[in-house]
């Protein structure tokens, strides 16, 4: 790596002179390449951030003449340390996909038929800005929703809070994580965060709760865990398939699927009756002990073996390996936790099980967070707005984060014009055709707009829906705010910055927000000219240089992930109302839901027909990434898993292709059957983000199947609003009959 | 002199094809080709009684190459340091070394007209970094070094750690790419995925001294011709494998 430093040193003194970082063609010799490495040898190094998934890997552009070469992983980021994934090795692909959106486009023909002209920025942006500034007049701020995803909507949150509107929801919360930090906040205090603070690299025993670690794959954690495992970390997969992580597992725990509840009970029982708790650690930290331990009494193995379909011993033998190794015992939190709709209550008993083990804040188990100071604007008060949120954070859904808001509940608000009629919707980074189920009421919602705007890279679903579409830059050709990651054992801040100019006539994000806060008469929530002087005012209390910050991509600060780190503290760790961990939930009590977690039976498949399961590739991200040249021939569809008697007895072959019909009569497009032995027999397995619609996507469209258009019914969280989505039933249509 | 080896550890690897994409984007591999790639078992077992694993292909520089005594030009060398290297200014495109080679790690570049494959990142190498492969792996699986050098991670694991390369009694070449692992797994890959029987068109001997001045020679459209031949019965004869 000596090359790579010496060059971003070089870089270095061309910002020190006021240059500024994006690509200036430097002239550096690149030794150590084979002669006419592509073409040239003019190759500099940008540190920057990857975005092929949420992560925010460290990464290195190789760049000559203005074009992005290759991406390695940048060897000065604290979390990723220089490894990619596969994802982010096929960066380059993103951004020179033919297919990206590459200029503004107006709508010309009707709602879905994909019919636009091509327009200015200028025009754009001046309809963009009226569009809204009639809205405010006719309807109120609040009539305007939002839906972004990701680092690069920033910039325009700020912007849509000005403007006055409360309706912001992203799909982390609601079709993900949500039910997870509910339920952690509940028992620690504080949520989880994303990396989540899983020290896997020092357990002793690894629990996945449906967790597919390995197909899911998130570098840093990917590298944890491996660690963790060759220095002799033992690991449980519950799981109903034999996922890649169920290879490596010491106890393979092919559960029914929606009985994770009842295993975790039987788990506590076990600890509990056995003695195998933390006792000291719950004395010193927890309350609610004795109302748990009453609570859990009668969850023995035995009650929960014919529930869950696995071995009373079975269940007895990995809670002994947990008590045996507490407290260095990741009883992973998961990360897509909308399952069945008591998806909180489930995440609650996983942070009680944490809790037990003493795991929370020890070596081994859960770290905690370590605060960095943050800069910030002195900005006027956003406007507070009367009719207050529609989606109903904070109310029909008591726990919902107003952070993340309730995409669904955006969705209801939209098609029954309660709390108050919403009128437009503003889509940026987000594909809300895949990313939130039920697609016919999105779309139904959609029709109810009056204005439907869509800033994107890529011309997915909803493109085709929008009224005006706005071509945002590619991660490899903009800036975004800083990431500051303090769950991190080293917690550090981390820039995304242009490598290259972008391409066609795409805009970055911060331009975007900054062009309509003037349209709109917004300029004083934008005290900042250009996103250097953002990020010069964001680090200024961290004691950083900013050169040396851009020219290695990210700063670490030092970290103190351990209770034992903090023993000489004033006040609490635990965050909640008792300032204790909270096993028995006063707050579940004061709004009538269960305070501590009960397992209710899930809907069971109807005679015929598979519960549909769902997960990732390591090679995709959502729905993002399947028109990438790279990653669509490592895996250009999904298959479908069955088991293979029942693929035997239904008159099924391997590799042949079926359509999956579900019980409201919708049908997938054809996918290709795996007859496997690594599915339990009620249930099939496809991995999300396939069978795409949009024909502009011209390497992904009609390739596989997609789970989220079978999603016709989920099961709401009532007390986060999350869409559990492992309710969908479907049967096996042979391709040949179904036509 | 180093003797270069590179070893899979199967209980961190997890698949995800970082190593198959950073090489890819190295060395410009054309969309549907690798140097490298990982291939997942199929699952085997009865549920939920069950196994499955990894294999991570790449030329595994065998100690007795078959490729080399395949190559009518004199292309694809062994070095001292025992990497198999392709000299692409001498490579015919005539894809004999794609049918020795037991592993089929080797493919005609359809841009180029010559053949590639793994060459352990000689240039990465050279100037002190680890192949790609190795740099991105985000299990750190894979680990690349010298066997001579007896601090080297390989060395431990070749020697002491128990790591396997992949070979029967049939196909005895000596690989350089090793596994590590449980021995279910080591099972299962050598079951999934073993070597194969080198297909030599003539004999090694034959081609040095009768056909190689006539090889030399036509360079072209009879070879160019062949190799498409051999290439498409190559792709067959992968499906029928993984079959």
């Amino acid at each position: 790596m000596t090359h790579g430093v010496s060059r971003r040193r070089f870089l270095g003194t061309v910002g020190a002179v006021g240059a500024a970082v994006t690509a200036a063609p430097t002239e550096v010799k690149a030794k150590g390449r084979p002669p006419g490495w592509r073409g040239t040898d003019r190759v500099e190094k940008i540190a920057t951030n990857c975005e092929m998934c949420f992560w925010r890997c460290g990464v290195l552009a190789e760049v000559a003449d203005g074009r992005v070469l290759r991406l390695e992983g940048n060897p000065d980021h604290p979390l990723t340390r220089g490894r990619l994934c596969a994802r982010g090795n096929a960066g380059t692909q993103l951004l020179y996909d033919p297919d990206r959106l590459k200029w503004p486009l107006l709508r010309t023909g009707a709602r879905g038929e994909g019919k636009f002209k091509r327009i200015s920025w200028d025009e754009a942006l001046d309809v963009f800005a009226s569009k809204l500034k009639d809205l405010r007049q006719a309807n109120g701020p609040e009539s305007v929703a939002f839906f972004p995803h990701g680092l690069a909507p920033r910039f325009f949150s700020t912007l849509m809070k000005a403007y006055g509107t409360p309706n912001s929801a992203e799909p982390s919360f609601a079709q993900c994580r949500g039910p997870r930090e509910v339920g952690y906040a509940l028992t620690f205090g504080h949520e989880l965060g994303s990396p989540e603070p899983v020290d896997l690299e020092e357990a002793k025993l690894i629990v996945l709760i449906g967790s597919h670690l390995g197909e899911n794959v998130f570098t840093s954690q990917i590298t944890a865990f491996a660690e963790g495992l060759s220095r002799g970390a033992k690991l449980i997969a519950v799981d109903p398939r034999f996922s890649t992580a169920a290879g490596k597992a010491d106890w393979w725990l092919p559960i029914r699927p929606g009985t994770d509840i009842a295993l975790l009970l039987a788990w506590m029982n076990v600890l509990i009756a056995e003695g195998l708790c933390d006792r000291e650690y719950i004395a010193t930290y927890a309350s609610g002990f004795t109302e748990l331990a009453a609570h859990v009494r009668d969850f023995t193995p035995e009650w929960a073996q014919p529930i869950t379909d696995l071995p009373a011993a079975r269940i007895r033998e990995t809670a002994r390996a947990m008590g045996a190794a507490k407290p260095a015992v990741v009883v992973h939190p998961g990360r897509h936790a909308t399952w069945y709709g008591d998806d909180t209550q489930r995440a609650r008993a996983m942070a009680i099980l944490t809790a037990l083990l003493g795991s929370w804040g020890r070596k081994g188990g859960i770290f905690l967070p370590t605060p960095v100071p943050k800069g910030s604007f002195d900005l006027p008060s956003f406007p507070e707005s009367e009719r207050g949120r529609a989606d109903g954070a904070g109310t029909r859904f008591p726990l919902a984060s107003e952070e993340l808001g309730v995409t669904n509940g955006l969705v209801d608000a939209t098609l029954s014009a309660q709390p108050y009629p919403i009128k437009a919707w503003i889509v940026y980074g987000q594909n809300v055709l895949e990313s939130i189920p039920q697609r016919q009421r999105t779309l139904q919602a959609i029709e109810k707009l009056e204005f439907l705007a869509v800033v994107d890279v890529m011309p997915v679903e909803q493109i085709n829906y929008a009224d005006l579409v706005l071509p945002e830059a590619t991660y490899l050709e903009r800036y975004d705010p800083p990431t500051i990651v303090e769950t991190a054992k080293t917690p550090f801040i981390s820039v995304r910055q242009p490598a290259c100019e972008p391409l066609f006539e795409s805009k970055p994000g911060w331009w975007i927000a900054k062009q309509m806060a003037h349209r709109l008469g917004l300029d004083a929530w934008f005290p900042w000219e250009t996103p250097e002087q953002h990020l010069a005012q964001i680090i200024a209390p961290m004691g950083i240089n900013a050169l040396e910050l851009r020219n290695r991509g990210a700063v670490a600060f030092p970290g103190r992930p351990y209770l034992e780190d903090r023993a000489a503290d004033a006040g609490t760790p635990f965050d909640t109302d008792s300032g204790r961990i909270e096993l028995y939930s006063n707050r579940l009590k004061e709004i009538g839901a269960d305070p501590l977690p009960r397992y209710t039976p899930v809907v069971a498949p109807p005679e015929g027909h598979f519960r549909l399961i769902y997960g990732r590739a390591p090679v995709h991200s959502f729905a993002r990434s399947q028109n990438n040249e790279t990653l669509n021939a490592l895996m250009p569809e999904n298959e479908l898993w069955v088991q293979a008697r029942s693929a035997r007895a239904l008159g099924f072959n391997d590799g042949e292709r079926v359509r999956l019909e579900n019980v409201d009569g919708v049908k997938s497009q054809p996918v290709r059957l795996k007859a496997t032995e690594g599915i339990r027999d009620d249930c099939v397995y496809m991995v999300h983000g396939f069978g795409h619609r949009s024909k502009g996507l011209r390497r992904a469209f009609g390739r596989g199947a997609s789970d989220t258009e079978l999603m016709t019914r989920v099961s709401v969280d009532p007390l986060m609003g999350g869409t559990g989505m492992r309710v969908t039933f479907v049967r096996l249509v042979k391709e040949s009959a179904s036509r | 002199m180093a003797r270069f080896a590179m070893v899979t550890d199967l209980r961190k690897c997890v698949g995800c094809q970082a190593c198959t994409v950073a090489c890819s984007a190295e060395w410009d591999v054309p969309t549907g080709y690798a140097r490298t790639h990982v291939r997942p078992t199929q699952i085997s077992g009865t549920f939920p009684n069950l196994v499955s694993s990894v294999y991570v292909a790449q030329c595994n520089h065998c100690d007795h190459p078959p490729c080399v005594e395949a190559c009518p030009s004199g292309a694809t060398f062994q070095s001292e340091s025992g990497v198999v290297q392709v000299d692409k200014g001498v490579c015919i495109g005539c894809g004999f070394c794609v049918e020795a080679c037991p592993y089929d790690a080797r493919y005609i570049n359809p841009a180029t007209k010559k053949v590639d494959k793994c060459d352990f990142c000689m240039a990465r190498v050279g100037r002190g970094a680890q192949p790609a492969c190795v740099a991105t792996c985000t299990a750190h699986a894979k680990y690349f070094g010298d066997l001579e050098d007896h601090s080297s991670d390989v060395f431990k694991m070749v020697f002491q750690g128990g790591a396997q390369g992949l070979q029967t009694r049939a196909v005895s070449v000596g690989p350089n790419v090793y596994y590590v692992g449980r021995k279910e797994h080591l099972d299962l890959i050598r079951a999934s995925f073993p070597p194969r029987q080198p297909r030599l068109p003539v004999a090694g001997e034959a081609w040095t001294r009768v056909l190689k001045p006539l090889v030399l020679a036509a360079v072209g459209a009879t070879f160019a011709g062949q190799a498409v031949a051999f290439f498409t019965q190559l792709r067959k004869g992968e499906q029928d494998f993984e079959d």
